[in-house]
């Protein structure tokens, strides 16, 4: 498949988005306490390092996307929810972090358990 | 992957340094970078993720010290020569050719 000029507008505003049209039951809902894995594959992964073993909130339920640890070596979309998370900034950054700062992280299904 | 790309939380490297009116391109290679993405993503097939893995493969001290679309050029030939669309040699005979000035 070629990029042909009908489909540039379409490629750019989209920026090849990851979005998967599939029904997937979310594993968590909006106000639910998760903890992050401790997941260090030496393959690619969308969790950052500093988030492993943390605590933190859903916030919001994006929907469902292309899991990046398998699409990113054709392994399959294994399509499934990614969440706004909230963290506070202490447990991400410990008691010298101020204390009403957050942070906000979106986050697959994979990456997290319930807390 | 705990590679240096994923460098939040790391001290020592300074502000961010901001850039008043910023250009959407620094160069006009950079320009014909950010359309070569849309065009090979098309026609080879990758997705975004094994765009960013590829990028992730840097050698750490290059990746510290090249631009943004210095990354992207590195994950094109990545991507590319590892799908077959171009060879290392290739790439490496053309570099020199622009290097003597033939174009």
């Amino acid at each position: 498949m070629l990029l042909t000029a009908d489909i540039v507008p379409v490629v750019v505003a989209t920026g090849a988005s990851a979005r998967v049209a599939a029904e997937v039951a979310p594993q968590f809902k909006v106000g639910d306490s998760v903890r992050l894995r401790n997941h260090n594959p030496v393959t690619h992964t969308r969790l950052p390092g500093y988030l492993r073993g943390k605590m933190g909130v859903i916030e919001q339920d994006w929907g469902v996307f292309a899991f990046p640890d398998t699409h990113a070596h054709g392994l399959g979309e294994k399509p499934q929810h990614c969440y706004s998370v909230r963290f506070s900034a202490r447990e991400v950054w410990g008691p010298t972090a101020a204390a009403p700062d957050t942070l906000r992280v979106d986050v697959f299904d994979d990456y997290m358990e319930a807390a | 992957m705990n590679g240096i790309h994923d460098l939040g939380g790391m001290h020592g490297l300074g502000p961010v340094l901001r850039e008043d009116n910023e250009p959407v391109f620094h160069a006009d290679w950079e320009r014909r970078a950010f359309g070569l993405f849309a065009s090979t993503f098309v026609f080879a097939g990758y997705s975004v993720d094994e765009f960013r893995h590829a990028i992730e493969k840097i050698p750490p001290a290059h990746y510290l010290d090249s631009t943004y679309y210095e990354h992207w050029m590195f994950a094109f030939e990545e991507t590319l020569i590892k799908r077959g669309f171009v060879t290392r040699d290739e790439l490496d005979a053309r570099m020199a050719q622009l290097r003597a000035g033939e174009h």
